[in-house]
């Protein structure tokens, strides 16, 4: 085999990766480096000058997946009723959606795809744009997806022998299945699956390798990577520091990111220096990007897709070739008032991710980004009188030009309160991982299979790392 | 360095009136319960509970009875730290006081300003001589007899919030906002009024979620519970919180349900936060707040779904109590307007809606048809006596007040003043709180050498600080300061908005690819700083040094600063000492002398031409980071 050229730009991403292969071990994934050494001789897809993003829409508070994808057909339908409602009935009821509210968000696969128990589905009745961009085939909807360590059943998670049959670590808590989501940690966590990928990728950005990891909604490990770090900005731009176009320059800038021996002290300067190199950068590039799609106004999610599709719009003059975005919208975890509260959170969830979609378009870049929902986990099927609790798997959407849409991936779960996908109450035991979902994103992203296992350390436990839907 | 030109204050912003925050903050939304026909009328307030809420309301009152007997008690004995007068005969036990440690020698002034901004938002002049003079145990107990500051409540209720006019501002969340304000800028027992905040960090309420009816009394009335109990019993203020009308709406212990036959499921929302967050959290931990592991060096959990099942049952049948409410018909909604009571009164309990099943978790059962105040109580009981809760919360606490990385021993030391208060009780506040700034790792300066000591300092603690320190006042006395929580263009952080249950930041963050992380460290507050905070943050503060905030209402006097403005040397000092304790660096000092020189400041100069260099001088330190780490 041919030895690589270490000056090659191109292949200097490849270089990273093996020494990275040898942190694998460390993470306790066994993978032999003979297979790293293969994938220097593939053509590496960060080595394009193509461009691609990917985002992560983050629902916390764990979204309620029954009202999201919704049972529709009459069979189905009435089961969902009689466990939301407690009553035989098509009416809004307990926290059941009517079922007449439902036709127009009805989904018809386009491959003729049968689901189990005959399945139909609808999406909750505000999620209208969803609905015409799953026509359009650039929407799909990926069933039952959630943290696992391997695959695993009903009766494997009942048992007690954990050494056998792991599971993932703290479910049903908020904080936990957050950090789980973003990082296969629970949360302490300082890497994110995200930040993975930033750092395979950052050296492709080789001009602003700052802005392959940015997050619109605060911190979040997702986006933190081992050197990737999480570059942070707000809806209307990076912040700039008014006083220092004043007079006082000097001695603010003097202070403010000034040098300290004391390692808190240090790192706060780090930030404050971090944030004024970029300001000018990232502002000036952002002052030629003004999509005319409109994003609504008052919706905190359409204002943080708002500013990544300007970043996107401006990738050529910020030398951008590989990102991560992370945006987020909370109020899910609707334990009591769930009929009030969750179609207003479906609103704004429709409003800000069709915005997007529609300005991926008019910027030309639909097929280079493709954004996916998540959230700490989905929820009980069952209701405790006006809401549902902790869960576990759930349904979640990918959009975007490249996605292989109007279909559905994965496993549709029985609707019930007793068979065994489901682990009580109508949590969900999950029949996809969040490791195959991410292992799929990550591949269209451009990793290839011997790079997966650093990204996602139980993907090995699992054979399908490509579920095709984008 | 050039001289600013004196002939306006150009490095300020021209103070413009954001009129969006004059605006109410949401629409008035109809209250679900009228949607659902109607409030709870008081026939329907059985007696039967009327019990249940005196005896959980009288938590409150029987604290400052107790504080009331103990200031009566210092009076009579000795005045001083050290002396050992007898204290005349009482006919009940006297209360606890907590072991005076004789001051060293000398506390230097900064030692004692160290100790203030440890121990409260702000050093004040009487507080720095208190502590010089008598040590630092006698001035906690001072403190800790001191009268408690005017409720939250009773400055709404003084202020009209609960008027009921066609604007329809009951429904109007703001007023929340002024009142923590008020209550955290205008206190007098700022030392009660800091400990409640570091408890509103750990039962925590948020205001943003709360709707309906009065949300400024909801989260008054869950605020007046924190500092009614924040020298009391953590058995107390467990059982208070948990009965509390705001807790009970944020985490819906308000109209939790019994199981019924359509597979209906009690709500599990507070049982799963009340173990995780507030008693014991995931982990069994050693009394030194570090991980007990089991034989194959993995951490135990402490609780699993099923012991949560269980304890969602005993916080069944609990609603909001409207004993004492009157309803008053209004033209312009057709449902009625009720009074505050609702939002006051802790939650009353209805037999018909407890879960009479059996309740087993943490290894305790509780058995069937157990009354529901039995259930609670010995749930209650079962949480407060588990081995991790004084730990938990010791180390929690430490890390609001003093370092995110105290040593096991000293997280251990204050764990056992939790256990025991040195007179046999469990739980006791004052025991924790002076176990946590009487140890020798809160008051010894950390050398040099240690640099991760300390703390970031948290926006909201920053804005007090400065506030109290230079002086702040309200024109019209409606403190009138919104929600602060945006992070652009704003403090980044506002008191009482936590975005969820888990407070703005984590006990165990570490943030990502910094020195911090790779020594292993935690640093809470780190998780509010990036790009965006640390700009937003010192805009904000350009305006608020100068200007005050936004709606014109409050603003700095700078009342002390003003009479020493002419000498540059001097107001460095006085604002060294009072707002790092004399921690600003030599080159740092050294920018301050030549910028603030550079106004060219003489006694007989324009009251503006001083506020300018005073509020440049506060502006410049407030954003050092030798001043927001606190060591």
């Amino acid at each position: 085999m041919k030895r690589p050229d270490v000056n090659a730009p191109g292949l200097w991403t490849r270089r990273v990766l093996l020494q990275r292969a040898l942190h694998l071990g460390a993470m306790g994934v066994a993978t032999p480096l003979a297979i790293n050494l293969a994938a220097i001789g593939e053509a590496a897809a960060f080595d394009n000058t193509d461009y691609k993003a990917l985002v992560c829409i983050f629902l916390y508070g764990g979204n309620d997946y029954a009202n999201t994808v919704v049972p529709y057909d009459a069979t189905n339908y009435a089961l969902y009723h009689q466990i939301r409602a407690g009553a035989v009935g098509e009416n809004q009821a307990g926290i059941a959606l009517a079922r007449a509210a439902l036709e127009p968000t009805a989904l018809t696969p386009n491959n003729g795809q049968v689901l189990t128990d005959n399945l139909q589905y609808a999406l909750a009745p505000q999620l209208t744009g969803l609905k015409s961009i799953w026509d359009a085939g650039r929407l799909a909807v990926q069933l039952n997806v959630g943290p696992l360590v391997q695959p695993t059943t009903l009766a494997q998670y009942q048992s007690t022998n954990r050494v056998a049959n792991p599971l993932p670590p703290k479910l049903f808590s908020h904080n936990d299945q957050q950090s789980v989501w973003q990082s296969n940690g629970t949360e302490g966590s300082t890497v994110g699956w995200g930040g993975k990928l930033g750092d395979i990728a950052m050296s492709s950005n080789a001009t602003n390798s700052l802005l392959t990891c940015i997050s619109a909604s605060g911190n979040a490990v997702f986006v933190a990577g081992r050197d990737a770090l999480q570059y942070q900005v707000s809806p209307g731009g990076a912040v700039r520091i008014n006083a220092l176009n004043t007079p006082l320059r000097d001695a603010l800038n003097a202070i403010i990111t000034r040098q300290s021996s004391h390692v808190l002290e240090n790192e706060y300067a780090i930030v404050t220096r971090r944030s004024m190199d970029m300001e000018g950068v990232v502002n000036t590039a952002l002052s030629g990007v003004n999509p005319t799609t409109p994003f609504g106004t008052g919706n905190g999610l359409a204002n943080q897709l708002k500013i990544v599709a300007r970043l996107i719009g401006a990738r050529a003059t910020l030398g951008m070739r590989r990102q991560v975005f992370f945006v987020s919208l909370g109020g899910f975890d609707n334990h009591n008032l769930l009929m009030q509260d969750h179609p207003n959170l479906m609103t704004r969830v429709n409003e800000a991710m069709s915005a997007f979609y529609a300005a991926t378009v008019e910027l030309g870049v639909a097929e280079k980004v493709t954004e996916f929902t998540a959230s700490d986990f989905g929820r009980t099927l069952s209701s405790n009188a006006d809401g549902s609790d902790h869960g576990w798997g759930s349904h979640h959407f990918v959009m975007g030009g490249a996605v292989n849409g109007g279909r559905f991936y994965g496993t549709a779960p029985h609707v019930s309160i007793q068979t065994d996908d489901q682990v009580g109450q109508g949590r969900l035991l999950p029949s996809t991982s969040v490791d195959e979902f991410a292992a799929t994103l990550a591949r269209w992203f451009g990793c290839n299979a011997g790079e997966l296992p650093g990204i996602l350390p139980n993907v090995g436990n699992f054979t399908n790392t490509d579920l095709g839907f984008v | 360095m050039r001289p600013i030109v004196v002939s306006r204050p150009s490095i300020f912003p021209t103070r413009v009136a954001d009129h969006r925050l004059f605006a109410r903050t949401r629409a008035p939304k109809v209250p679900w319960y009228a949607k659902r026909g109607g409030l709870v009328t008081e026939r329907e307030n059985a007696d039967e509970s009327a019990e249940d809420s005196a005896g959980a309301g009288a938590g409150a009152g029987a604290g400052a009875g107790v504080a009331v007997a103990l200031s009566a008690l210092t009076l009579a004995a000795c005045g001083g730290g050290g002396g050992s007068s007898t204290p005349p005969p009482v006919q009940n036990p006297p209360p606890v006081v907590p072991p005076v440690v004789p001051p060293p020698v000398t506390i230097t002034d900064a030692e004692a300003a160290r100790f203030l901004l440890q121990a409260q938002f702000a050093v004040t002049d009487t507080d720095l001589a208190a502590v010089k003079a008598n040590g630092y145990a006698a001035w906690l107990t001072t403190n800790y007899n001191a009268a408690p500051g005017q409720t939250g409540v009773a400055w709404l209720d003084s202020r009209g919030h609960n008027s009921i006019t066609s604007e329809q501002r009951y429904f109007w969340p703001q007023f929340g906002d002024f009142m923590i304000w008020n209550q955290l800028l205008a206190g007098p027992d700022q030392m009660r009024k800091r400990f409640a905040f570091a408890l509103s960090e750990f039962f925590v309420v948020s205001l943003s979620p709360i709707d309906g009816f009065y949300p400024p009394y909801v989260i008054a009335a869950y605020w007046d519970v924190l500092c009614a109990n924040a020298f009391g019993n953590f058995r107390t203020l467990l059982e208070a919180i948990t009965l509390n009308a705001g807790m009970g709406f944020f985490l819906n212990t308000k109209g939790n349900l019994k199981e019924d036959a359509n597979g209906r499921q009690p709500d599990e929302n507070y049982a799963r936060e009340v173990m995780q967050l507030f008693t014991i959290g995931l982990y069994e931990l050693n009394a030194d707040g570090t991980q007990r592991l089991d034989a194959n060096n993995n951490p135990i959990e402490t609780y699993g779904q099923s012991d949560i099942t269980n304890l969602a049952r005993v916080f069944t049948g609990y609603d909001w109590d409207y004993t004492g409410n009157v309803n008053t018909t209004v033209a312009w909604h057709p449902y009625p307007v009720p009074n505050t009571r609702f939002a006051t009164n802790p939650m009353r309990f209805i037999p018909g809606n407890h879960s009479n099943l059996a309740a087993t978790f943490l290894g305790t059962t509780i058995p069937a048809n157990t009354p529901g105040p039995e259930a609670l109580r010995i749930a209650l009981d079962r949480l407060f006596n588990h081995a991790n809760t004084g730990p938990f919360f010791a180390r929690q606490m430490i890390q609001r007040l003093v370092t995110s990385n105290p040593s096991p021993a000293y997280v251990g030391r204050v764990a056992a003043a939790f256990a025991d208060n040195g007179s046999g009780v469990r739980g006791d506040m004052k025991a924790v709180w002076t176990a946590i700034l009487n140890d020798t790792e809160a008051r010894t300066l950390p050398a040099a050498s240690d640099t991760l000591s300390g703390k970031l300092r948290e926006p909201v603690v920053r804005l007090v600080q400065w506030a109290r320190t230079v002086g702040i006042t309200s024109s019209n006395g409606a403190y009138e300061i919104y929600d602060l929580s945006g992070s652009d263009t704003s403090l980044g952080q506002s008191p009482l908005r936590s975005p969820s249950v888990f407070n703005f930041f984590r006990p165990g963050y570490v943030p990502p690819n910094t020195a911090i992380a790779a020594a292993g460290k935690q640093a809470p507050e780190f998780q509010l700083l990036n790009e965006t905070t640390t700009a937003g943050y010192i805009n904000f503060m350009q305006g608020m040094t100068r200007n005050g905030y936004y709606s014109f209402d409050v603003n700095p006097s700078y009342t002390a600063l003003l009479t020493i403005a002419h000498d540059v040397p001097a107001v460095i000092a006085w604002l060294n000492l009072r707002l790092t304790a004399n921690q600003l660096s030599a080159t740092t000092l050294a920018v301050l002398q030549a910028t603030l020189s550079a106004f060219n400041v003489t006694a007989g100069s324009a009251e503006n031409l001083k506020l300018d260099m005073l509020a440049t001088a506060c502006f410049l330190i407030l954003c050092s980071p030798e001043y927001l780490v606190q060591k």
